[in-house]
């Protein structure tokens, strides 16, 4: 019967010891955070549990607080999504920051100056914002190809360059031409045709989840389901057997740096097109080092990053409603959640393993010695 | 005006900001090329160096003494460098993962710490916090460019160079050394020839954690007496660039480090000119970018390759 058999298959696969060192890893994490963020929070003179209700309230308390939570999940399904492509090939992309501050200037810009229909502004200003993406992550991939120059010192000061790069050109050529005066150094807000729908009214949350949410779902498709994608992985697990293997090492190295910095663009795209309307300095706040870390606490799987990305949105809002009602700083629910990040990427499985082989070694030993003392008798009654 | 500005960057007043600005960096990136040498795959410099200069601002605040907020600077360093050690090598955590959260978190526990401490946002700007004293030499005052360059500096400028001597002294002169680069080279012969691996690296994590915590509290007791928000912006990132480019070396990781920290006073000098700051402000990376693209061009091998060593 082979339904049994694949039933039966399913339901071992779901309580094997593996699966619950997978779910143990959150729950033990999560732990962690509620203990180590008590402390904190009782170290400022707080109260943890007020301020653990104000963050689930502000996050999930009624339709606003949902589409805030929302909004903010949107940066980090394409930042992670970005990050998810490096990591699985093993290419270490520290670039994401800047990729996505070029990406979102170029929206700007495109969404400002250009006059097109409505339904083509909008696109036009994406793909712009995923091609300057590629545009500046291209320079690592070539520097690492052709001079051996290790990629993530390259990407990381590619970062710094970038911010600095938008910032001159809004702050010197784009503000005075376009005859506004600002207190921030901001790009002026872009059309209204190059603009992203918003899906839940009274909110920024806009069209843009669901640009992320299908970006998530491709990219599981690639590495699932295609042969590319597979050759990409192989290039991250085993150098050596792709080559063997007939893969174009040099081409794919290529074709990783370009999704992963088109996406990384993108995500930019979409935070001036769905989310600020304009570009501003500075107002990525890290969020290009979150896809990093969220990709991991998924575990690189594109699946998951839906979810984690939803609950890291949901603590961004849930922390300024924290901030909001209590006197903590927001940067606690930060700090808690770089906890998380790190308690998450322990290896417990190796802890696990190295525990039940010592408790089976012992266990081996005692049989052993028990078996000896009876065979020491038996000899010496033999005797 | 060009001609003005070539002259104002060599002149003894960049080469003195130079100095100046680039012993942080020196001292940290001395420490980092131990960490490089056995390859840990730290690269959370940024965090060690940011809540160095914090602690170091708050203890030279507590006691009145730049020496204490100093040691406090170097113990932060060795508490973080070991918590980064329990993790990474005996909970066998992903070490960019780590380092990357390292980084973040150091931001967010720095403005924190400011805010639970002196309760204020952006920058703490006070007294209490006193800086190290100029040092004066009486021998350099005959020769005004020397004068201007190497004297009235204070006593950490003059250690980062003794600093970064010793660390060459230990690790090309002493059998402890010689392990060391060991293990960078091939742990598994290493391990084979009986050196304890994780022992060697755990010492140069601990090395580099105090000699970063000691080069950020370098920062906020220059002079300044300051310690504003994300005050380091990138330091130790530089840092971390020059050990690389120096492959652990310490005297070459010594002159890219000057390079960088001329790079940054450059940013300071060039300014009066109205030459835009944020063109100012990209040197000292377009620097980084340049050095590692006319390194990687002289080891140029022809054809493109992904497998073999990287820079």
């Amino acid at each position: 019967m082979p339904d049994n058999r694949a039933l039966d298959g399913t339901i071992r696969k779901f309580f094997s010891p593996d699966v619950g060192i997978g779910i143990a890893r959150y729950i033990l994490s999560f732990a962690g955070v509620l203990i180590l963020g008590s402390i904190l929070i009782m170290a400022q003179g707080e109260d943890p549990i007020r301020a653990a209700r104000l963050i689930v309230y502000g996050a999930l308390g009624n339709l606003v607080a949902i589409g805030n939570s929302l909004r903010w999940a949107m940066p980090c399904m394409l930042t992670g999504a970005a990050s998810i492509i490096a990591m699985k090939s093993g290419v270490i992309n520290l670039g994401i920051e800047g990729q996505m501050y070029v990406g979102a200037f170029t929206a700007a810009v495109l969404g400002w100056a250009v006059r097109l229909p409505p339904g083509v502004h909008v696109v036009v200003c994406i793909a712009g914002a995923g091609i300057a993406g590629v545009a500046w992550a291209i320079v690592p991939a070539l520097m690492r190809l052709f001079l051996s120059v290790n990629e993530y010192v390259t990407t990381m000061m590619m970062n710094f360059i970038a911010t600095l790069f938008c910032d001159y050109f809004v702050v010197w050529m784009i503000i005075p031409s376009s005859g506004i005066t600002t207190t921030t150094a901001a790009t002026p807000p872009i059309a209204s045709g190059a603009r992203l729908s918003t899906l839940i009214k009274g909110t920024s949350c806009s069209t843009g989840l669901i640009i992320g949410i299908a970006v998530c779902l491709l990219v599981c498709i690639l590495y699932k389901y295609t042969i590319k994608g597979y050759e990409l992985k192989q290039v991250g697990e085993n150098l050596k057997f792709a080559k063997t293997g007939g893969v174009n090492v040099k081409k794919t190295f290529i074709i990783i740096f370009v999704l992963s910095g088109f996406l990384g663009g993108l995500s930019g795209g979409v935070e001036v097109t769905g989310g600020y309307y304009r570009y501003v300095s500075g107002f990525s706040y890290t969020m290009g080092w979150e896809g990093i870390m969220i990709a991991n606490i998924c575990n690189n799987n594109p699946i998951g990053l839906i979810f984690a990305s939803i609950v890291w949105g949901g603590l961004k809002t849930g922390a300024m409603s924290m901030e909001r009602g209590t006197t903590l700083n927001r940067l606690t629910v930060n700090l808690l959640q770089m906890f998380f990040v790190i308690l998450v990427s322990i290896n417990y499985e190796g802890i696990f393993r190295y525990f039940a082989d010592r408790m089976k070694k012992r266990r081996q030993a005692r049989r052993f010695l028990e078996g000896e003392n009876r065979g020491g008798k038996s000899a010496c009654s033999g005797m | 005006m060009f001609w003005d500005v070539i002259g104002t960057c060599l002149s003894p007043v960049a080469a003195a900001a130079a100095l100046r600005l680039s012993c942080p960096l020196i001292i940290g990136s001395t420490g980092g090329c131990f960490n490089e040498k056995t390859s840990t795959g730290n690269l959370a410099y940024e965090c060690f160096m940011l809540t160095g200069a914090f602690f170091g601002a708050y203890g030279s605040y507590l006691t009145g003494s730049p020496l204490m907020g100093s040691l406090l600077a170097i113990v932060s360093g060795l508490v973080l460098a070991a918590i980064y050690g329990v993790l990474v090598y005996h909970l066998n955590c992903n070490a960019i993962i780590v380092s990357v959260a390292y980084n973040s978190a150091a931001w967010a526990l720095t403005t924190l710490l400011l805010v639970v401490v002196w309760n204020t946002r952006g920058q703490f700007n006070d007294p209490s916090i006193v800086s190290y004293s100029n040092l004066e030499w009486a021998f350099l005052k005959p020769f005004p460019a020397l004068d201007m360059i190497f004297n009235y500096n204070i006593l950490m400028v003059y250690f980062a160079f003794a600093f970064t001597f010793i660390g060459y002294i230990v690790m090309y002169k002493t059998p402890f050394g010689l392990r060391l680069r060991g293990v960078g080279i091939n742990p598994d012969a290493a391990q084979a020839a009986g050196i304890n691996v994780r022992k060697y690296r755990w010492i140069c994590l601990i090395i580099m954690g105090a000699s970063m915590g000691l080069a950020g509290s370098y920062m906020p007791l220059c002079g300044m007496s300051l310690f504003s928000e994300n005050m380091t912006r990138g330091r130790g990132f530089l840092c971390l660039t020059s050990t690389l480019v120096g492959k652990g070396h310490p005297i070459r990781t010594m002159f890219v480090a000057l390079l960088f920290g001329y790079a940054n006073a450059m940013t300071l000098v060039l300014s009066t000119y109205g030459i835009p700051t944020q063109i100012i402000g990209m040197l000292p990376y377009v620097m980084v970018l340049i050095v590692l693209l006319s390194v990687g061009i002289k080891n140029y091998k022809g054809g493109a390759d992904i497998s073999g060593d990287t820079l």
